[in-house]
């Protein structure tokens, strides 16, 4: 019964997930699938989450229960509006439609769909405002407000939104399509007590939270006992942390106990920018360092979070951001720094534990694009572009997952169509694929970064970017070797490449257009162990130079008869290697 | 004189032939696949029926009015990897559509896992100059001579067939009509699959993988086509009547279907859900087909078929449409070995028509499903095809035993672990797709198919909790019954935008009318009078800046709108939108984008009486048999029955064995099962 019912939670949330994918209307949402879904406990207990974003999903627990903090008369057919990072939210773009579902008059659970808005109506047409070091240079918060009443709207409370956000006719559907899933997901839960009965649900959460402690208590008793510390650092970004933010953590581990703690309080305090977190991707982003090296069937749920002892402090870059502090920028970036950092900790143990660093984002492929659109009656446009994903780290066994784009998102992010892009804003995407020697070697290689070009089709664009990792780049482990640092570019209309800022905005003309290379992945392990095979097989498939499987991997390559192919040359990679000590 | 009516489905394993004669009587006819040349077994099949009722294979042909086929051809090459070498033209900067398809889905936290490589390889995929943008304008002509380089490489690689996808052809095809131009000069016997002709939609992965797996099945499709065809002619068989199962649940002309192969891929698995859409009367059933090499699970929920736009083959989206149905490589013919843990595993290896389990006698040596079924007593080895295929117990006892030696079992607990995996193997992919579905499968009746399924289910439907489930008659071949019954079925889309404000009435209703014609022609070359013809009209719309439509079916008097009918479109789709998501809203503006006309031509139904008969009856045995099940401790007395002597109203208590000549039925202890009125079994379980 554990596994069948556990799969209708995951079922419910799927048709959640797919109702906001086919009826929202922004293309961040639609085409990119950044949203996630949740089904909490009335006691705020995670119970399924397996198809969302980790950073969205991870520690939602703190999320709904500030409606239970602010409200003490919560209805049937309630619908509460929250992207308040002091109140449980990750950021001001994520905005969270809660409802609560209830059986026999009391509140049996919470259904919850988190969507990232491009735009919350913030001084700058952009989600990501490096600058904003308070909340007050940030778009519109909802600090947990009651929007729908008896399932009937609260025509004032949308009213602000669709007078304070820029294209407020697509972020009204976008909205309608979270309430639709959470009604959905209502309903549905509502079916399954009633044909199951309310007491069989309650005895199976309870079993599915244990069940989930189990499992990753039994995960972590095959880890070493021990503290392992790593450190990384965020790029420097102008007026906010000339220096850079270094991030450091370390992790213990208790595999009699079954606990892992994380500490990351040893970190600066707060920078007067929004690259602070809020508590719940700080909480969050140490969890999910620690998922990603256990066993990834585990359910994620409350039962393994508590196995995971999170060390936060007040008032620290990656802690508790203190009021009225900006996180503008709470989900990417030192974020992504924080959960490598997690996750690095444990190749520290040694083969085959651990992972390298993924590729840092948000070059300019993922840049808040705005403007107006000639071609479609002049209507207003600011959308998150998805174009370009850096690479993802190499791990024991497996190179890196290509299409990872970050740490937060951890490859479930899907990658823009061109074609719904051009469709309905006025770009065009001249290039898109992978970027050739751009991951990080090793014996298991880091996954390549991506590498695109795009401009305005007609009308001049506005694009903002945050690209961290253009002066660190993700780390290799154990040997194997960093991935490629990230980059921009622009092309003016004469065709002359000029370098451009990591942290920017850059108005562009038709003609003109962008170029990012995204980061790639870290290596594991050493690049001349690596398979000579698999090094000729990412040779032919244009990822990697001939030279390079020379020079980093010790893998001589000879010539197919026909000349169309590398082959490799056995007998000259094994003198080769002998000679390097392999 | 018209006097049959036939449907074959080509398996893995073996053939299947269902016909219907005059007095709505079925047979079903079954030989041994054949994977060089399908098209012997095919004829193989029609000549049995042909001597089943004393008619020379030209006469028997030229009296049937219609063979439906349903076949496995590309579904297997392209499972096996057996497509041929395909090249892949797209535009110059975006050669990796099908290597970063839309970021490909995996678990959450999950990167122990090797990123999946691409349909077409890099090496093949040759890009070419030229752009036309999202309003169909030139943004860059076409580049001629990177095509010319293109068809030149490829051809060196040796390619057989080329694919060409670039970016907005559906909104301005010149580009791609152009190229084909270039290639067919230039090496004019290549197969081309163009893009925006295969499959009109946005989203370039989606248009790009699809066409690139159409041209990969061309010349398998074509010649394979061309044989069937060839042979039917020459024995005086009609061609224009002769029409093949689709994977949307539809069936095509063999012309379209060598125009268009990518539609044949799970052919005849799709006409398993629709022989059980006519045989239940529950609104959710799971239908589960078991043959030699798989195990094909499909359900209907609500007695619709479920029809997806997401359906996977390997690692990559279809990129059309297709009826749900999974497959899991579990089938008679699976083989069992021991994993380096010491662990038995089953399949997704088979042993296939040949050479077969090790009981076939044919020279395989490895344990299969069906080896460790005559071990259990099962399936008796002297009645195996009504006697026509004797089984070689010896043999398979020593496959069994060898794999035993490994395991350090004893042959019968070996036999009985192949069984045990074999059915979890099944129930997981059961669960799979209900629970995708959101269908419990304890609350569905379960309708059953396949030669080798009988062996299995009772202990399947046990360990789901499913209560009733049925083995139709013609179990054995519930893909060609299926084709047998279904209602002939063809569709056409049009794509032309229009909104409620500004409604293009005169062009909708010019589509519309077009679309009725070509399908009414369709339906009478395949032979269906007007008094049997039937349609369908639907359009998919949105609200402004969603990006996928929904389905909302609409009815005119006479196949055209009339102004007063546009808002009840728009009132319409409102609802629609409110059930599937939640949501509506009646101030937003309803966009239509795409218009299309459903023709069905109405079969004569051969067995038209009701499921229940009024009186039941014990039906004595034949004999007894020693019998181990899973679940059971020790081996079990079972109660021999034959099939053929189970009339309408016959109950069989559990444990027993039911036989006939295509299928072996298990009746557990505490289940009883009775026939009805069609010859179906209705087995409960307690």
């Amino acid at each position: 019964m554990l596994a069948v019912l556990s799969r209708r939670f995951e079922a419910i949330c799927r048709e959640m997930t797919n109702g906001i994918l086919r009826a929202s209307r922004s293309a961040v949402i639609k085409n990119a699938r950044d949203f996630s879904v949740g089904i909490l406990t009335h006691d705020h207990r995670l119970i399924s989450v397996e198809d969302g974003l980790p950073i969205h999903i991870t520690a939602l627990d703190l999320t709904t229960r500030a409606v239970d903090t602010l409200f003490d008369d919560t209805a049937e057919g309630d619908a509460y509006l929250n992207n308040c990072p002091y109140l449980g939210a990750t950021h001001h773009a994520d905005l969270d439609v809660i409802v609560p579902v209830f059986v026999d008059g009391r509140i049996m659970f919470w259904a919850l769909a988190r969507c990232h808005h491009a735009d919350m109506g913030a001084p700058l047409p952009t989600t990501y405002l490096p600058n904003a070091a308070t909340i007050y240079e940030e778009g519109l918060h909802f600090p947990c407000v009651r929007v729908e009443e008896r399932y009937i709207s609260k025509a004032d409370i949308v009213r602000i939104g669709l007078t304070k956000i820029r294209a407020s006719k697509i972020w009204h559907g976008d909205y309608q399509a979270q309430l639709g899933a959470c009604r959905i997901g209502e309903q549905r839960l509502k079916d399954l007590v009633a044909r199951h009965g309310a007491g069989l649900i309650e005895n199976f959460i309870e079993d599915w939270m244990t069940y989930g402690e189990r499992r990753t208590k039994a995960a972590i008793a095959s880890l070493p006992a021990g503290k392992w510390s790593y450190q990384t650092k965020h790029d420097p970004v102008p007026g906010v942390a000339e220096q850079g933010i270094p991030v450091r953590v370390t992790v213990s581990v208790d595999p009699e106990a079954g606990e892992i703690t994380v500490d990351a309080r040893d970190n600066i305090d707060c920078v007067p920018g929004g690259l602070n977190l809020s508590e719940a991707t700080a909480t969050a982003s140490c969890r999910i360092g620690v998922f990603v090296n256990l066993d990834p069937t585990i359910p994620h749920n409350e039962g393994s979070a508590r196995c995971i002892n999170v060390l936060l402090r007040d008032g620290c870059v990656v802690g508790r951001p203190a009021y009225p502090v900006g996180t503008s920028v709470a989900t990417t970036n030192v974020n992504d720094r924080l959960i490598n950092a997690v996750a690095c900790c444990f190749a520290q143990m040694g083969a085959p534990h651990g992972i390298a660093e993924g590729g840092a984002m948000m070059a300019s492929g993922m840049a808040v694009v705005s403007g107006v659109d000639p071609l479609r009656g002049d209507r207003a446009y600011v959308n998150q572009l998805f174009v370009g994903y850096s690479g993802g780290p190499g791990i024991h066994g497996h190179d890196g997952w290509l299409t990872y784009n970050d740490a937060d998102t951890c490859g479930m992010l899907m990658l823009d169509s061109i074609e719904v892009d051009e469709g309905m804003y006025p770009i065009l995407v001249e290039q898109r694929g992978v970027a050739p020697d751009t991951m990080g070697h090793g014996r298991w290689d880091g996954a390549p970064a991506m590498t695109g070009v795009y401009g305005p089709l007609a009308a001049e664009m506005t694009a903002i970017y945050c690209s961290d990792g253009d002066g660190t780049p993700a780390r290799g482990v154990l040997g194997g070797l960093d991935g490629a640092a990230s980059r921009n570019w622009k092309r003016h209309a004469d065709g002359r490449w000029v370098e451009m800022p990591s942290f920017h905005t850059e108005i562009c003309q038709p003609g003109e257009a962008l170029r990012f290379v995204a980061g790639g992945g870290g290596g594991y392990g050493d690049p001349r162990e690596r398979e000579p095979a698999r090094v000729v097989e990412t040779v032919n498939r244009g990822w990697l130079s001939p030279a390079r499987a020379e020079t980093v991997y010790a893998v001589k390559l000879r010539r197919s008869e026909d000349g169309l192919d590398h082959l490799l040359d056995e007998a000259a990679t094994a003198r080769l290697r002998a000679s390097t000590g392999r | 004189m018209v006097r049959f009516n036939v449907c074959i489905d080509i398996g893995g394993t073996f053939t299947d032939c269902v016909v219907s004669d005059a007095d709505g009587r079925l047979e079903i006819f079954k030989v041994p696949t054949t994977p060089e040349r399908f098209e012997q077994g095919f004829m193989d099949a029609l000549s049995q029926a042909a001597k089943h009722y004393s008619l020379a294979l030209p006469d028997f042909l030229r009296s049937c009015e219609r063979i439906v086929h349903g076949t496995t051809v590309s579904t297997n090459a392209l499972v096996e990897g057996k497509t041929v070498a395909t090249g892949f033209l797209c535009n110059k900067g975006h050669p990796d559509i099908l290597t970063l398809r839309e970021a490909p889905r995996k678990r959450c936290f999950d990167f122990r896992l090797d990123y999946p490589t691409p349909y077409v390889p890099r090496q093949l995929t040759a890009e070419v100059g030229g752009r036309i943008d999202a309003l169909g304008n030139e943004y860059e002509p076409l580049a001629e001579t990177d095509v010319r380089a293109a068809v030149e490489r490829l051809r060196r690689r040796g390619v057989q067939a080329i694919a060409v996808c670039f970016l907005w052809s559906i909104v301005c095809p010149t580009h791609e009509v152009r190229a084909r131009e270039i290639i067919r000069e230039m090496w004019p016997d290549v197969p081309v699959t163009l893009s925006h002709e295969l499959n009109p939609i946005p989203r370039e992965y989606r248009r790009a993988i699809s066409t690139a797996i159409d041209a990969s099945l061309q010349p398998i499709v074509s010649a394979y086509t061309g044989a069937l065809c060839g042979a039917l002619a020459e024995n005086g068989f009609n061609i224009d009547h002769f029409l093949v199962a689709t994977c949307t649940g539809g069936m095509m002309p063999p012309d379209a279907i060598v125009a268009k192969p990518i539609f044949s891929v799970m052919s005849g698995p799709t006409l398993a859900p629709v022989a059980a859409q006519n045989l239940a009367t529950e609104p959710d059933v799971v239908v589960v087909d078991m043959g030699g090499t798989t195990f094909d699970v499909a359900a209907i929920r609500d007695g619709r078929l479920i029809v997806s736009i997401e359906a996977m083959i390997g690692d990559d989206m279809l990129g059309i449409p297709k009826v749900d149905v999974r497959s899991v490589g579990a089938g008679g013919g699976s083989i069992a070995w021991a994993d380096v843990a010491g662990m038995i595993r089953v399949g997704p290896r088979s042993a296939g028509a040949r050479p077969g389990p090790a009981c076939y006698g044919l020279g395989g040596e490895h344990p299969t499903v069906t080896d460790a079924n005559v071990l259990l007593g099962l399936i008796d080895p002297g009645n195996f095809l009504g006697g026509r295929m004797r089984l070689d117990r010896g043999a398979a006892v020593s496959a069994v035993e060898a794999l035993g030696r490994t395991l350090g079992l004893k042959t019968i607990d070996t036999a009985l672990a192949i069984h045990t995996t074999s059915n979890h193997n099944m129930i997981a992919a059961i669960e799979d797709i209900t629970v995708m579905e959101g269908i419990n499968p304890r609350e569905s009746f379960l309708v059953v198919g396949g030669g080798a399924v009988g062996c299995h289910i009772g202990a399947i439907a046990r360990e789901l909790g499913i209560t009733r489930f049925m083995v139709p008659r013609f179990a054995a071949g519930l893909s060609a019954f299926g084709g047998l019954i279904s209602t002939i079925k063809w569709e056409r889309a049009t794509t032309l935008f229009t909104t409620a404000d500004d409604f293009a009435l005169d062009a909708v209703n010019a589509a519309l009318e077009g679309m009725r014609h070509e399908g009414a022609a369709f339906l009478e070359r395949a032979g269906l009078r007007p008094d049997a013809q039937r349609y369908e009209q639907v359009f998919f719309g949105r609200y402004e800046f969603q990006s996928w439509e929904i389905e909302v079916p609409f009815e005119t008097a006479d196949g055209l709108l009339r102004v007063a009918d546009i808002e009840h479109l728009t009132a319409a789709f409102h609802r629609l939108h409110e059930r599937k998501y939640g949501v509506k809203d009646e101030e937003d503006r309803v966009e239509f984008v795409t218009w299309k006309v459903r023709a069905f031509g109405i079969v004569e139904q051969p067995l038209k009486d009701g499921g229940g008969v009024k009186t039941v009856h014990a039906v004595a045995p034949e004999g007894q048999r020693t019998i181990f099940l899973d679940g059971f401790d020790r081996p079990v007395e079972a109660n021999l029955h034959d099939a053929e002597k189970i009339r309408p109203g016959g109950v069989v208590e559990g444990p027993a064995v039911i036989a006939d000549e295509t299928t072996t039925i298990v009746i557990h202890p505490e289940s009883i099962a009775t026939a009805d009125a069609r010859g179906n079994l209705i087995v409960a379980l307690d």
